[in-house]
């Protein structure tokens, strides 16, 4: 350690150090976010795309005029909510890697309002709330296993996942079905879709109801005792319970909340989305949303109001990419954007492992000096 | 290789094995753990390492056994100066040790287990080598062990056995024990002394770390006694008497805490404990506890069969080395751990069974033995650790259950100001607080409950001088108010000058229960140490 101090190199490698580490979590997204580019740039370039005109392509397409900033927030908008599931049980201490099936269930949900006659207003509304509840019950499987046998959340969430899929894929071909057209299921009454916001793209009110969720789970999260138990039992369980608080209880209430949250994702992918107003076979609009939702959960640092920006860039980034695959003479594929979430998603990581440097090279140093001493070691054994 | 030439070494050396000269250890938040420690060990020789909590016994060891650098000071050998820059370099020199809670994979059989301990980067591992090796050892040593069971499926004592034949099979020169007995049943220890008695006729250095009067003179051949990082006793077992060395270890007077986590501030001017003027008001009975017993984690009965009362108005103080069952009891009548058999009651209402906020709410306030895992929640803010615990209480809480912050901010500047906690604001993190401003901010926020008892577990554990004392005239000044106080601390000095009445609890049970005038230092040792005293 004191030989590092005196090297003015090292001296130079903590500054930069300092810098990095002392980062507003904001900024931190923000480099995430301007690295993943580069990675993506560089890829590029390797692949022979020139990297500036597909970048051009990817922000026109994004936020270039009306229709495609419209088209950016309506792509953002389920990711909203399947972030703010991902979030709040984070805060609570708790991986739910769910909020892909919850999703698929709150869609299927929603769909359940065509088979019944409601006035407009109240219908859409009974609509969102058969897709909340839905997703909340569904959530409920894996967390009650969690508090009653003790079994991973991360492992019965994923199982979960896989069975709501293959459940809403036989209930698409088979139970909700549109008998005129077998491709999806029935449509959404015209009485409880959300009504579409800019004429002519896919942004509909749901926006709204993201956006106010997402305030909502703040308000909970901060304003609240609940809020405040949930995020008490995340941090440090062992002192919540010093403070009375029922890690149980705070378990179960986020798992809820995070299952109303993607169950209105659900909800804004069918009474939200036109022009289809259905869930298409194979669930093309849906798949993903889930997991997507972890990445812009974590760029936004698991904040409702950072989550609602971070979803605003992961829907330019998914409209864009559209535009982009389709621009020029040699256009980049559309997996080049997927590309760069990946990257942006890895060099979320880049504050932490600096922050973990000195302990990284200290064994580092460790394993140079075990396989020094062992050098002699082995020769005399030969 | 090296074992050979250690082994050659120590036969034909100068009589030792090690000696640790002039060792002084100041850990980097200024406290002192050694100084100018001298100790040598021998080989053929059981060296019993007796002190209180925090002379310094672990800290040598650690020093002795690479995990720690010296601040001053020098290792040498026969051969000259050591240094270890790991305990596994340690290890090669021929240096073992056996920690408290062992470092074994509970997956793992006792094969494995070992031959992890010899795992080495880019070397292939051969189990069958390993297995044939511990049978050796087996059969030299007497020690056995079931070999292809997960270790997590073995008694305690079969554990510990792996862990020895674990360090054994490294053929070290110096064991080192820390606390070995604490975890066995008595026939276990028998077993364990047995074998340590035939490693030592093997011409083995063994290091017993203890704070058990009777096993040091039942096994030990020399004793080294700190006291507050100091060795203060280096005496054959044979011309000592166990009042002699409870007297070594804890000193001869309740005086100054001058030695003890001294700050290295030149301004440090040591403090004296304040001893109440007033005698102790006595009021009606608070806390009634009878025939408690509590599960520990490893141990069936931690807690074993307690009855005593605390009063209004006075300080009730249990003494004792730690691991004798006082976390067990606080945490019991905190409602963190379920009891066994026997009642507590506050005013005679049942807390037993009850979860931690259904108690606070009868007048329990609770400074938890561990600020960090307990007290706080350390990424939280001032403001938010204020209210832990008493977050639903009606005047932080509005409509809906949303928390009046403002209300709480002024709460806690309040706070700030009357316990003297130095914080930039309510909307600080806790941890960006230091030891001592944290412990204020616990015990003003337990003391805010205006409780009718304060169960306070190792209130001033790592504290500077002053905010310990203030701690301590806090607890009395709440003492002087009517208010019952249950202090379980290690520190013998603060129990004794705190406590108007004083139990020195061991292994489960009250050895005493007396005023701490009517007990001398020689009396409390000998009680701490699991040694009855007549009359």
């Amino acid at each position: 350690m004191t030989t590092t101090d005196v090297r003015p190199r090292g001296r130079w490698v903590r500054g930069v150090h300092r810098t990095l580490t002392g980062l507003h979590p904001a900024l931190e997204s923000v480099l995430a976010a301007v690295v993943g580019l580069l990675v993506g740039a560089v890829l590029m370039y390797i692949w022979g795309y020139d990297p500036w005109r597909a970048y051009w392509a990817l922000l026109r397409g994004a936020f270039g005029g009306d229709y495609e900033i419209a088209s950016s927030i309506a792509r953002g908008v389920p990711l909203i909510f399947t972030a703010l599931t991902f979030s709040i049980c984070l805060r609570a201490g708790m991986f739910n890697i769910g909020a892909e099936g919850q999703m698929y269930i709150g869609a299927a949900a929603a769909v359940c309002v065509a088979y019944f006659q409601l006035p407009a207003g109240l219908h859409l509304f009974v609509g969102i709330l058969f897709a909340a509840v839905a997703g909340a019950v569904w959530s409920l499987g894996p967390a009650l296993l969690k508090l009653t046998r003790g079994v991973s959340e991360v492992i019965s969430t994923i199982m979960f996942n896989w069975i709501s899929r293959f459940l809403v894929f036989y209930l698409v071909a088979f139970v909700l079905v549109d008998p005129r057209q077998a491709q999806r299921t029935v449509r959404i009454p015209v009485s409880a879709r959300f009504p579409i916001l800019v004429q002519g793209t896919d942004l509909s009110y749901a926006v709204f109801m993201a956006v106010a969720f997402a305030l909502l789970v703040y308000v909970v999260l901060w304003h609240t005792a609940v809020g405040y138990e949930v995020r008490a039992a995340g941090l440090t369980p062992t002192a919540a319970r010093y403070g009375g608080i029922s890690i149980k209880r705070t378990m179960l209430l986020s798992f809820a909340l995070g299952g109303v949250a993607a169950g209105l994702a659900g909800a804004a992918t069918t009474m939200g989305l036109p022009p289809t107003f259905a869930i298409i076979s194979g669930l093309p609009e849906l798949m993903n949303l889930g997991f997507d939702g972890m990445a812009v959960a974590m760029v936004g640092r698991n904040h409702p109001i950072g989550i609602l920006f971070a979803a605003l860039f992961f829907g330019g980034l998914n409209a864009g990419g559209r535009v982009m695959q389709f621009y020029g003479s040699n256009p980049v594929p559309l997996e080049m954007v997927r590309v760069v979430m990946g990257a942006i998603v890895l060099a979320m990581a880049i504050p932490e492992l600096i922050r973990l440097f000195p302990a990284l090279a200290e064994a580092g140093r460790g394993l140079a000096r075990t396989i020094a001493r062992r050098k002699p070691a082995t020769e005399e054994g030969a | 290789m090296s074992q050979t030439s250690n082994r050659s070494d120590t036969e034909k050396g100068d009589g030792y094995f090690l000696r640790a000269e002039g060792i002084s250890k100041i850990y980097s938040d200024g406290t002192v753990a050694l100084r100018d420690a001298t100790v040598e060990l021998r080989p053929g020789e059981i060296v019993g390492l007796l002190g209180e909590n925090g002379a310094g016994k672990t800290t040598l060891t650690k020093i002795l056994s690479g995990l720690l650098p010296p601040t001053r000071g020098r290792v040498v050998s026969p051969r000259g100066q050591v240094k270890f820059a790991s305990p596994r370099e340690a290890l090669d020199f021929g240096i073992g040790m056996v920690h408290q809670h062992f470092a074994l994979v509970g997956t793992f059989t006792a094969v494995e287990n070992v031959a992890l301990s010899h795992e080495r980067p880019f070397v292939p591992l051969t189990l069958s080598a390993t297995r044939e090796r511990l049978e050796g050892l087996m059969a030299e040593s007497g020690l056995k062990v079931p070999l292809d069971v997960p270790v997590e499926k073995l008694a305690v004592g079969e554990q510990q056995r792996v862990e020895i034949l674990k360090v054994l099979s490294q053929n070290v020169n110096l064991l080192i024990l820390d606390e070995p007995t604490s975890v066995l049943t008595p026939l276990e220890v028998d077993e364990l002394f047995k074998l340590l008695r035939r490693l030592r006729d093997e011409g083995k250095a063994i290091v017993l770390i203890t704070h058990k009067l009777k096993e040091v003179g039942s096994i030990t051949d020399r004793v080294i006694v700190l006291r507050k990082g100091a060795v203060v006793g280096d005496v054959q077992m044979a011309e000592v008497t166990k009042e002699e060395l409870a007297q070594l270890m804890v000193g001869k007077e309740i005086g100054t805490r001058a030695a003890q986590a001294v700050e290295l501030s030149t301004d440090a001017i040591p403090v004296p404990i304040s001893r109440h003027k007033e005698e102790a008001k006595r009021g009606s009975g608070v806390l009634h506890v009878e025939n408690l017993s509590v599960a520990g984690d490893t141990k069936s009965k931690a807690v074993d069969g307690l009855t005593f009362d605390v009063f209004g108005g006075e300080i009730f103080g249990i003494a004792g080395v730690e691991g004798n069952g006082q976390t067990e009891l606080v945490e019991a009548l905190t409602g963190l751990r379920p009891a066994m058999e026997g009642t507590a009651t506050i005013h005679e209402k049942n807390i037993l069974g009850l979860d931690p906020r259904q108690i606070y709410k009868l007048g329990v306030a609770h400074i938890p033995e561990d600020r960090w895992v307990l007290g706080l929640v350390l990424p939280f803010t001032l403001a938010e650790n204020a209210i832990l615990g008493v977050h639903r209480w009606e005047e932080f809480r509005g409509p809906l259950s949303i928390l009046r912050w403002g209300k709480i901010n002024a709460h806690v500047r309040a706070l700030m100001e009357r316990f003297e906690i130095q914080a930039t604001g309510p909307s600080a993190p806790a941890k960006s607080l230091s030891g001592g401003n944290q412990q204020k901010l616990i015990v003003g926020r337990e003391l805010a409950k205006d409780p009718a008892i304060v169960i306070a577990s190792q209130p001033t554990r790592g504290l500077d001088v002053g905010a310990a004392q203030y701690i301590r005239d806090t607890l009395v000044e709440m003492r002087d108010r009517g208010r019952a106080i249950l202090l379980v601390s290690a520190d013998l000095d603060e129990v004794l000058a705190l406590s108007d009445r004083v139990a020195i609890m061991y292994e489960g049970k009250f050895m005493a229960v007396a005023r701490p005038e009517e007990l001398d230092r020689q009396k409390v040792g000998m009680l701490m140490g699991g040694v009855g005293v007549k009359g």
